[in-house]
């Protein structure tokens, strides 16, 4: 898994699980709001219920007492004609209350019923009671009355129950709405003890006499009921309501004991006590009016109470579930941006670092590098990532200046090993091959350090029969050496040619010694001559090792004690060693490059160890003896190479073969 | 390579070396050069410890001379061996004042 599979998933996940913590707390605040609005709904479906209710008893009350004919028919029946249409508009008002709430507020179908019914009883009660209304009718209304009042109560009550059910549907949580809804119920009960006495008082009282004990009863159970009201109302006070509530309730109270306890209490006791009430039915019906409107007061206070923490707690609901919603879309998008951000700050900058450094891990060097001006991490990878392309690109071109310097330098050794195979062909051409010449026979060994030596040698016959010869080893060895060999070798060649017949030997290396520029390096040399008529060969030593000779019998000797190099001291004097060279004896002479060879042990092979060699095969011929030689000092140094220029150069004065004709 | 000691005004120099062949001889003409440069003209090469001394080794010795010119003078001292014979053979026996130890050398010098 990579890590931006990771971060994404991570963000995914804490964003889902944010969004399912809000979602969660939408859902719980949308189901209050929707509790709050049913509230509403089914407080205001009451609030007409209840204004209902009471414009009923209203009209019970109004209807009853036109009934047994204590009001003025014509001013009655008009107010009776309000009364009716405010009944009939609050029930309608209920049932589109009702109507409309069927949304929020469940079983509303049976309320609806019921309402229709009561609406089509009452239409149909009033149209009875309206025919007794007529002006001729008197005692027929009268008699109806009872009636009217019994089926109209019914009505009311049925109203009532209607309403309590919806608010036993529909109980508020709230301690207060509960309180003010309980108020409001016992108010009712209240409200509608009153509304009954005022009509059943009103006929007790406009015919004292004729007024029997079952309605005297009736009156009293009333006016207890409206006692139990206002008790149950007093025990419903210590809640917290509010100031307007508890003042409505109490002055309410205050007006109801004050003047209308009182004043029922009186009546009751003179219609028990059979003394004529000291009140008339109009002035009784007109006190009960004003209480009943008091109570109405009361119920408008509380209504409005609880509609006011309604639409309270609806709109708090509303703003709750509005807030959670822009939580939810804050929290939306920040989840959203966060993932955003994620892709864009981290996912995509690493992937494309990720990538470079992969390509740069396979040497791609020309991938551009991801442009970034910042100041955290990823910046600080990305200004390491641009050092390390920069130092691999400085790393390869020094790779590159390298390997064309390499090839360069690998051109010219080439060219210079070349050169110096050349040369070294070259100076090997110098080098006389094995021959005779005047009766001397001669052969050489000659091994380069190097590919060129600073070693030389040469055999020259002069034109007066003598055989002269040289061996030469420029100090050092390489090519300057080879150098100054091929110009020593050049110069004493034409030496040995030129020299006037008579001349010492000596003076050749004299000469040459002082004409050496002090800058070459210095040689040694063995210039010797070797007469080819007597038996005598004559030797400059210069710095060089003594020569050998190996007589024909096999004893060696050693020829001359050393002398000056040519080429160090310019005032240098040599000396002419001369000894015999009879036929068949041998001049071995040899370059320091052959005793000063080192074994592995870094042990020179010695003159010592040269002279017991020399011994031991001096019955083999020269080239016997050379080739031996050879393969002995390869031994001895164990490998090919050698740390000096070597060379040997031998001459054997042939046994004289005597002519035929020869006098002697 | 080569260590130095003053015995009044003359330098003792001893070559630290075995063997002062091709690699050596520059390094040490070098060294002696700077000695010789610095003043001194009254040398005591002390070669007791040198076993070997091949012809760039000779010449370097021999330049050294050179350079010291005729009022200085370069004694040798302690050349044994195969660095005797070298002397001998080349007749450097005859150039170089050769003592068979360093207090000889530089008693006849001081002398």
């Amino acid at each position: 898994m990579k890590i931006r599979h990771i971060l994404l998933i991570l963000t995914a996940i804490l964003g889902a699980a944010l969004l399912i913590a809000v979602a969660s707390q939408i859902r719980d605040e949308v189901l209050e709001y929707q509790t709050a609005q049913r509230m509403v709904a089914s407080n205001t479906v009451r609030e007409q219920l209840l204004l209902g209710t009471d414009a009923m008893a209203s009209e019970r009350s109004q209807t009853y007492v036109l009934l047994i004919g204590q009001r003025n028919a014509a001013s009655g029946v008009m107010e009776l004609r309000d009364t009716r249409r405010q009944v009939d508009d609050l029930l309608s008002a209920a049932e589109r209350k009702i109507a409309a709430t069927q949304g929020s507020l469940i079983n509303t179908s049976s309320n609806l019923e019921s309402l229709s019914r009561i609406r089509r009883e009452i239409t149909a009660l009033r149209q009875q009671a309206d025919d007794y209304l007529g002006p001729a009718e008197g005692a027929r209304g009268e008699k109806f009355a009872p009636r009217w009042f019994q089926e109209a109560t019914r009505l009311v009550e049925e109203l009532q129950s209607s309403r309590m059910t919806i608010l036993q549907r529909e109980r508020p949580l709230d301690p207060i709405l509960r309180t003010e809804a309980n108020l409001r119920t016992f108010g009712a009960i209240l409200s509608e003890s009153i509304a009954r006495n005022q009509a059943l008082m009103s006929r007790a009282l406009g015919n004292p006499t004729d007024i029997g004990a079952l309605e005297v009863n009736a009156i009293s159970q009333n006016a207890g009921r409206a006692e139990l009201s206002w008790e149950l109302i007093s025990g419903q006070m210590a809640a917290s309501l509010g100031e307007s509530v508890k003042k409505a309730v109490s002055s309410t109270h205050e007006n109801y004991s004050s003047t209308f306890a009182p004043l029922q209490k009186t009546l009751l006791a003179a219609l028990l006590g059979k003394v004529p009430p000291a009140l008339g039915p109009e002035e009784w019906y007109e006190s009960t009016g004003r209480t009943l409107s008091s109570i109405a007061l009361m119920q408008q206070e509380l209504l409005g109470s609880s509609r006011d923490r309604l639409e309270a707690e609806l709109s708090r609901a509303q703003r709750l579930v509005a807030l959670w919603s822009a939580l939810l879309l804050l929290g939306a998008t920040a989840v959203l941006a966060s993932i955003l951000v994620v892709r864009r700050r981290v996912v995509q900058p690493l992937e494309g670092l990720s990538q470079a450094m992969l390509r740069l891990a396979d040497n791609d060097l020309e991938i551009p590098l991801p442009r970034s001006t910042r100041a955290d991490e990823i910046g600080e990878m990305n200004d390491a990532l641009r050092v390390f392309k920069a130092n691999a690109i400085q790393r390869q071109r020094t790779q590159n200046e390298k390997q064309v310097l390499h090839a360069r330098l690998r051109d010219a050794y080439g060219q210079l090993q070349k050169d110096l195979e050349a040369a070294a062909v070259i100076q090997r051409t110098m080098l006389p091959p094995s021959s005779t010449v005047e009766g001397v026979e001669y052969r050489g060994l000659f091994r380069p350090s190097s590919l060129i030596a600073g070693d030389t040698y040469n055999v020259v016959r002069r034109n007066d029969g003598a055989v002269g010869f040289f061996q030469v080893d420029v100090a050092g060895h390489g090519a300057p050496a080879a150098l100054v060999s091929v110009a020593c070798h050049h110069a004493l060649s034409q030496a040995i040619l030129t020299r006037t017949q008579g001349t010492p030997l000596e003076e050749i290396a004299v000469h040459i010694n002082e004409e050496w520029p002090e800058d070459l390096p210095y040689f040694t040399m063995i210039l010797g001559e070797i007469d080819a008529r007597s038996r005598r060969a004559s030797i400059i030593q210069a710095g060089h090792p003594s020569p050998l000779v190996i007589r024909s019998d096999g004893t060696v000797e050693v020829i001359g004690d050393g002398g000056f190099p040519i080429g160090m001291i310019p005032a240098a004097s040599y000396e002419r060693v001369e000894f015999d060279l009879g036929p068949g004896d041998r001049l071995f002479v040899y370059s320091d490059g052959l005793v000063e060879a080192e074994g592995q042990d870094g042990e020179q092979f010695s003159e010592a160890r040269l002279r017991t060699l020399v011994r031991d095969t001096a019955a083999e011929p020269s080239s016997v003896l050379l080739d031996r030689l050879d393969e002995v000092l390869r031994n001895w140094r164990g490998s090919e190479t050698l740390d000096d220029d070597l060379s040997v150069l031998m001459l054997e004065r042939l046994a004289e073969r005597i002519p035929a004709n020869a006098v002697h | 390579m080569l260590s130095t000691d003053l015995r009044g005004n003359i330098l003792v120099i001893r070559v630290e070396e075995k063997r002062i062949d091709a690699s050596k001889a520059p390094a040490f003409k070098e060294k002696m050069t700077q000695c010789i440069e610095a003043g001194q003209n009254q040398i005591v090469l002390d070669l007791s410890h040198v076993e070997f001394i091949d012809s760039s080794g000779l010449g370097a010795l021999v330049s050294c001379l050179k350079r010291l010119g005729p009022r200085g003078s370069l004694a040798v001292a302690g050349a044994t061996g195969a660095v005797s014979r070298l002397f001998t053979l080349t007749r450097m026996d005859r150039v170089f004042a050769l003592h068979p130890n360093v207090d000889a050398a530089v008693e006849q010098l001081s002398a």
